[in-house]
């Protein structure tokens, strides 16, 4: 029996089958609707209504948060806002390309090893990013501070005047990014190379491909589903950030997730904190749309689990 | 096909090594220094167990373990219990249209950790301001990280079902077994795999997460995580050092644990073709 073909069910089998999909779906559908779904609704209501004195949200409904997003403050206008926006892509992009740079040769690395090996391979550029990223960004502090080896590298090359440590700065920002997102990149990467039609590679040698010629026509293409999932997983929370920025860089290095934060505890202007966060949640959606797009793509137009 | 060495190859291996290095060095450092008599990140006058035992002279940092450690373990069962469940609904019914139910799986997945933190506590706050429940501590917590563990067990059962052989569920059906039976000797024996490895990977997200607990937690409910952030933000990271490398042992010790378990028992599926 085929219970897809529901036109030929009885009613009784079909009022028991959407109860059977209702009680496996429905709890974990629920849970997330309720605790995750609804709790973003909100806060994006949130952003469209008034900043009361106290700093919780009044009505009425205004445009005031995005406003004052885009720098229109009662002092006039200031760009510290955008600014931040700002700096939050252009950190992100670069952070993005380095672990591109990196993830790349390391996925390719990977696949060419022995199968048996592989598994080890991939854990041990997975498992630092178990530990908490709390911990990895202070392990960044303890190096990049004043007077470590490094940093004292760092002064004898000239990059670094005496006293001064390569943390707070931009740079440290960039650096926490790349270590906290590289094996994000790495396992999707991984799984192209490894799906890897080596027949093409081949044909294209047999054309008399030059290798970096063989590698642009028969390689990069085929990884491109990888790459393109990676950089979501990478971009988007990169894009959001809140822990390394905070730590590493000061504020001339925050992101818009230390912007969200800052409007739900010392500046308490819940608004304006949604509206920023309407705008990562945007991104977001815009990730999922791409990487859905590219999980049909990669598994010939079903709907696939990356 | 026979690979030469060229320097393609060895340039290729030295980048690995370098990798590793720019990846292991960072976490080498904090366990360095965890045993460092001195409390300093540039002297180095020699190896003591001091900052360990101040850890546990802590009260405040062994109530955060206490609080870590409850916290992982209820999320991690509710978890792997409601998400095994969304698992086997979405591939049972799979031929229905069922596409949209992937969004609500990649949404906590790809959703940026401070605005899940924030829209929870701001729910949370409100809530809690309108009726009296769920007031921010653990049990907000637990329902936080169950919120973010439940797509990733959904998906690793998922996928351990997808490999299965169709026909051994018609197969059951066919020799009588009632639902129940089925689900407790055929069901639950065939994804036992991805089930303890759901449960491991959701202890670990839980542990790994800091901003979303760091929003979603109450003045009593500090975490070990959120302990360390504290102490660093008030600059006194002493036994930071010492806390931290007991979890980065921990962490460690888990990926030794699953690489050893997948060795053993490696992913048995006698029904893949």
């Amino acid at each position: 029996m085929n219970p897809a073909t529901a036109t030929g069910m009885s009613f009784l089998a079909l009022v028991r089958q959407s109860w059977h999909v209702l009680a496996t779906i429905g709890p974990g559908v629920v849970f997330i609707v309720i605790f995750l779904v609804l709790p973003s609704i909100m806060l994006m209501t949130v952003a469209f209504m008034t900043n009361g004195p106290y700093g919780l949200p009044e009505m009425p409904f205004t445009l005031q948060a995005f406003r004052e997003l885009a720098g229109f403050g009662f002092l006039g206008w200031s760009p510290g806002n955008l600014y931040t926006l700002w700096r939050s892509i252009w950190q992100t992009a670069i952070a993005t390309s380095l672990v591109i740079l990196i993830a790349y040769p390391i996925a390719y690395y990977i696949s060419t090893r022995p199968a048996h090996m592989q598994p080890l391979l991939l854990l041990i550029v997975i498992v630092p990013s178990w530990t908490n990223q709390v911990i990895r960004a202070f392990a960044w502090m303890n190096i990049l501070a004043p007077g470590s080896a490094v940093t004292n590298a760092a002064y004898n090359l000239g990059f670094l005047s005496e006293y001064m440590g390569l943390f707070p700065s931009t740079f440290a920002v960039v650096l926490g990014l790349v270590y906290n997102f590289l094996p994000f990149m790495v396992l999707p990467l991984y799984a192209s190379f490894q799906n890897l039609d080596h027949r093409l590679i081949q044909a294209a040698r047999d054309l008399y491909a030059t290798p970096v010629k063989a590698f642009f026509q028969a390689v990069f293409p085929q990884t491109l589903p990888g790459l393109m999932a990676g950089t979501v997983l990478v971009s988007i929370p990169a894009f959001g950030m809140y822990v390394i920025p905070d730590l590493l860089g000061g504020g001339k290095s925050s992101m818009i997730g230390n912007l969200v934060a800052r409007q739900f505890s010392d500046a308490s202007n819940w608004p304006l904190g949604g509206a920023a966060a309407m705008i990562m949640i945007l991104a977001t959606l815009l990730g999922l749309l791409v990487l859905r797009r590219v999980g049909r793509r990669a598994g010939g137009g079903r709907e696939v689990v990356l | 096909m026979k690979r030469r060495i060229n320097g393609f190859q060895l340039g290729l291996r030295a980048f690995w090594y370098l990798t590793l290095a720019f990846l292991y060095i960072p976490l080498a450092y904090v366990v360095a220094f965890s045993f460092n008599s001195a409390n300093s990140y540039v002297r180095f006058p020699e190896l003591s167990l001091r900052w360990y035992e101040r850890m546990f002279g802590n009260t405040a940092l062994m109530n955060a373990f206490y609080n870590s450690v409850t916290l992982a373990l209820t999320s991690a069962v509710i978890a792997t219990l409601i998400g095994a469940i969304l698992g086997y609904g979405m591939y049972k019914y799979r031929h229905l249209k069922l596409g949209w139910l992937i969004w609500f799986i990649y949404l906590p997945i790809v959703m940026p950790d401070i605005v899940y933190g924030i829209s929870q506590m701001t729910f949370f706050v409100t809530v809690h301001d309108l009726t009296g429940m769920l007031k921010p501590g653990l049990t907000t917590m637990i329902i936080a990280h169950v919120s973010f563990q439940v797509p990733f067990v959904a998906l690793l059962v998922y996928s351990q079902l997808v490999r299965m052989d169709p026909l051994l569920f018609e197969a059951t059906q066919d020799l009588y077994a009632s639902p129940l039976q089925r689900a407790w000797f055929f069901i639950l024996p065939a994804i036992s795999a991805s089930l303890i490895s759901s449960f491991f990977l959701s202890i670990t997200l839980s542990i790994d997460d800091f901003v979303i607990s760091f929003f979603t937690s109450g003045p009593d409910s500090t975490t070990l995580p959120i302990f360390i952030w504290s102490a660093i933000k008030r600059g006194v990271t002493p036994e930071v050092n010492a806390i931290s490398a007991l979890m980065i042992f921990a962490v460690f010790s888990a990926g030794l644990i699953i690489y050893i378990f997948q060795r053993v028992r490696p992913p048995k599926d006698p029904t893949n073709q």
